[in-house]
């Protein structure tokens, strides 16, 4: 029986595959209540990934962005988390590459690029874009935003679903509520 | 599953049964098994529907991600089930063999049996049809489809480049025409359009026109084309084209059959859009050779995910075909072990001497007649006892009043006979008084001296009577057995000329617990009888042995022996072989014996004479 479960524990770990891509770049800044994030993904649309989208499945990157009170060593510094996720379709006929952004399942924008070099760049660049909403409820102090990305899924020994996640990366540090500029 | 308990057997037998009554006992016998088999159908049949409707279903739903991770952790969990019921079956049986349960070596072998049939079948299957499904796979994806597809997917882009490249020259060679012409002069569009009439028709186009900025300037269309009205390319299009020169496809404008190819070239301002109506069969054909294309690889950008839900879906089936046939395999070794477990336990119990045991074991086949014939054969063993333990009982109290009778006679003899000496003593001196007799006086000496000796014989019948009807309870206390039977021993020594008293105990048979006083008169009584049937030469021996659980006292003589039919009454009160005596010393051995929780048996000695063997507690 224990050799049966830590067979199953090595499969359940295996389920858990990390990728060579890597989230740099990022960077947490207040505009007013709003948390903006922005990053780059680097290594993210390898081979796999692009056949993926060149044949016109819709392919997805998944951010998971997740705001943090700057505590070591303390246990529940997560104060709320969302998900943005990227789309990308192709149309072979028309040559074009539609991308979709989502944060928490809601479409925020939509555009259409008929470059590779473009698609590449809505997918693994993020500008900017407003994340979280603090407020009354939010604690004072220095937060910080950690990051990674979810690039679909792979196959372990041909039949074990593994997910292909980035390490999580954090952001700098930023006071809430600001500190008024001295006169 | 089948139960044990001690219930009276039923009247009727398994033959005895209705239809009915075994199909009702089979339904309840069976629910589990029924259920289970009726559960799988119900499974498989869906599985097998789902894998007809999947077919139909596209590719992308079939791979994905939140499917592959259900069946995965399905199997997760099924791979659990069938380890959890496969080792703690195993675990029971190895810990039943451990503790020697009666049957558990032929259960182990019968559930291994059936677990083995239904595993190495189904694992064998698995493996082969696992290796068949990944060849499939591969072949599937490299057969010349591919390559065909991928040229045919080249020659339809190289076809619309080159109509996109054609249309971009044209526009760029109006845009050259048109330079001398001042766009802002009003005087100057009728102009502007006999030139892009005279273009249209050279160049073979559908439709020309030109734009400054936004604004449309001027503009012809082919009329054979049918195209009713210029289509509106777009403020982005003309944008880009003003910047780098750009060619689309775009569905033809309404009622217009094809498809057209837009291109467009700016230049000091103007900006020139060309357009080619497209033959709407060859449009579609090109169309479906970039589309089919496309499908194939998706297909081939799914085949990973798309193998590993086959092979986790086919996985799925085959540990439910495992959990299934493993579970029915180990049902059916029970329906087996547990009758023939409980009529090997029943077996025991009957050995031991338990015929109320009865075994309930509900099973319809040869098993059950088994068990209905074992309870049975039980039932009758117990009535069989029952009718000896009647007929003992009346034997033995037909032997006691046998033995009453014979006490009785032998006490009005025993009582009779100084009673006669007594009567004619007093009958004698009567009849001397009567006469007058001078010699009266002698008379009465002799007369009343016969008279006091038989009453003191009288006396000594009553005293030893009242002592039987009066032996207090043992008290065991720990006895140098070796010294009780030497100092017993002495009183016989030299008693009879030529018969030899001897004494043989082992040092381990001292100490022993006994009521030392009790068990000096049941050696006296043993040896009275045997020094008494001993003729010189002769020998009579007293032994004593002992081992873990019974001490043994033998009392052997070569004397004339009992014979066999006197044996039984030997130990009753008043019997007696000597015709005289009271006949109470056997039966004071006896409960002395038995009073010591002890036994006692006669049988013959070696080669001749008598032995007499008490057992007692060896504590």
């Amino acid at each position: 029986m224990r050799t049966a479960l830590a067979l199953l524990g090595l499969l359940a770990l295996a389920s858990q595959a990390r990728a060579e891509a890597d989230i740099k770049d990022l960077r947490a800044t207040l505009d007013g209540d709003r948390v903006l994030a922005t990053f780059t993904l680097t290594g993210g649309l390898d081979g796999r990934l692009s056949q993926r989208i060149d044949s016109g499945l819709p392919t997805s990157i998944l951010y998971e962005i997740e705001l943090h009170k700057d505590r070591k060593r303390w246990y529940d510094n997560r104060l709320d988390r969302a998900t943005l996720e990227v789309v990308a379709v192709h149309d072979a006929v028309a040559r074009t590459y539609t991308v979709h952004l989502k944060l928490d399942g809601e479409l925020v924008e939509s555009r259409t690029v008929r470059e590779r070099e473009a698609l590449d760049a809505a997918m693994t660049r993020i500008e900017g874009v407003p994340v979280f909403t603090l407020g009354e409820g939010t604690p004072r102090g220095r937060l910080l935003i950690k990051v990674r990305a979810e690039l679909g899924s792979r196959t372990i020994l041909s039949f074990i679903p593994a997910a292909i996640r980035t390490e999580w990366r954090d952001s700098n540090k930023f006071r809430y509520p600001p500190r008024a500029p001295s006169p | 599953m089948a139960g044990l308990e001690q219930v009276p057997v039923p009247a009727t037998g398994t033959l005895a049964v209705s239809l009915r009554e075994r199909t009702e006992r089979l339904l309840r016998n069976h629910r589990f098994l029924l259920g289970g088999l009726a559960a799988l159908l119900l499974l498989f049949t869906l599985l097998f529907y789902l894998s007809q409707r999947g077919r139909d279903l596209p590719a992308a739903l079939v791979t994905n991600k939140v499917l592959l991770f259900v069946l995965w952790y399905a199997n997760v969990i099924l791979i659990l089930v069938v380890a959890f019921v496969l080792l703690r079956n195993l675990i029971k049986l190895l810990v039943e063999r451990r503790h020697r349960i009666l049957g558990s070596n032929f259960k182990f072998k019968l559930v291994a049996t059936y677990v083995g049939l239904s595993l190495i079948p189904v694992l064998i299957l698995f493996f082969i049809a696992m290796e068949l499904l990944r060849g499939s796979f591969d072949r599937w994806f490299n057969t010349p489809l591919a390559p065909a597809l991928e040229r045919g997917n080249a020659v339809a882009q190289a076809f619309y480049d080159r109509l996109e490249n054609t249309a971009l020259r044209d526009a760029s060679r109006t845009l050259g025409e048109v330079r001398g012409i001042d766009l802002a002069q009003a005087e100057e569009r009728p102009r502007l359009t006999r030139r892009l009439q005279e273009l249209l028709a050279e160049l073979d186009l559908d439709l020309l026109a030109v734009y400054e900025g936004d604004e449309l300037i001027g503009a012809v269309v082919d009329s054979q084309s049918g195209i009713p009205d210029l289509p509106e390319p777009g403020r982005d299009f003309l944008a880009e084209a003003a910047r780098e020169g750009r060619a689309v496809r775009m569905d033809a404008p309404a009622g217009v059959p094809g498809r057209l190819v837009l291109a467009a070239v700016s230049g000091s301002g103007a900006t020139v859009v060309a357009g080619t109506l497209l033959d709407p069969v060859v449009a579609d054909q090109t169309d479906q050779l970039v589309r089919d294309f496309q499908s194939y690889r998706q297909l081939e950008v799914q085949k990973d995910d798309l193998r590993a839900s086959h092979i986790l879906l086919f996985v799925m089936v085959t540990l439910l075909v495992l959990l299934g046939s493993s579970w029915a395999g180990l049902y059916l070794a029970r329906q087996v072990t547990v009758p023939i477990q409980a009529l090997a336990e029943g077996t025991r119990a009957i050995s031991g001497g338990d015929l109320s045991h009865r075994v309930v074991v509900e099973a319809d086949d040869e098993l059950g007649v088994l068990v209905d014939s074992f309870n049975r054969m039980t039932a009758e063993l117990a009535s069989n006892k029952e009718a000896l333990e009647r007929s003992n009982r009346e034997l033995v109290e037909a032997q006691r009043l046998a033995a009453w009778n014979e006490a009785a006679r032998r006490i009005a003899h025993e009582i009779k006979n100084p009673l006669t000496p007594i009567r004619l003593s007093a009958e004698r001196l009567l009849r001397k008084h009567q006469q007058h007799d001078p010699e009266l006086g002698k008379a009465i000496e002799e007369g009343v001296e016969i008279i006091v000796r038989e009453v003191v014989t009288l006396q000594g019948m009553v005293d030893e009577f009242s002592r039987y009807a009066r032996m207090p309870r043992p008290q065991p206390a720990p006895v140098d057995l070796s010294r009780l039977v030497g100092d017993t021993l002495s009183l016989y020594r030299d008693l009879k000329p030529g018969v030899a008293v001897e004494g043989d105990v082992e040092e381990a048979a001292s100490p022993a617990m006994l009521d030392a006083e009790q068990m000096r008169r049941a050696l006296i009584n043993l040896l009275d009888n045997a020094v008494e049937a001993t003729e010189a030469p002769g020998r009579v021996t007293v032994s004593a042995t002992r081992d873990n659980s019974h001490l043994r006292i033998r009392v052997a003589d070569t004397g004339r022996g009992i014979p066999a039919e006197s044996r039984e009454k030997l130990f009753l009160p008043y019997y007696s072989t000597k015709g005289r005596g009271t006949g109470l010393g056997l039966a004071i051995v006896h409960r002395i014996v038995t009073d010591h929780q002890g036994t006692i048996r006669v049988e013959d000695n070696v080669p001749r004479g008598t032995v007499f063997t008490v057992e007692l507690p060896a504590g």
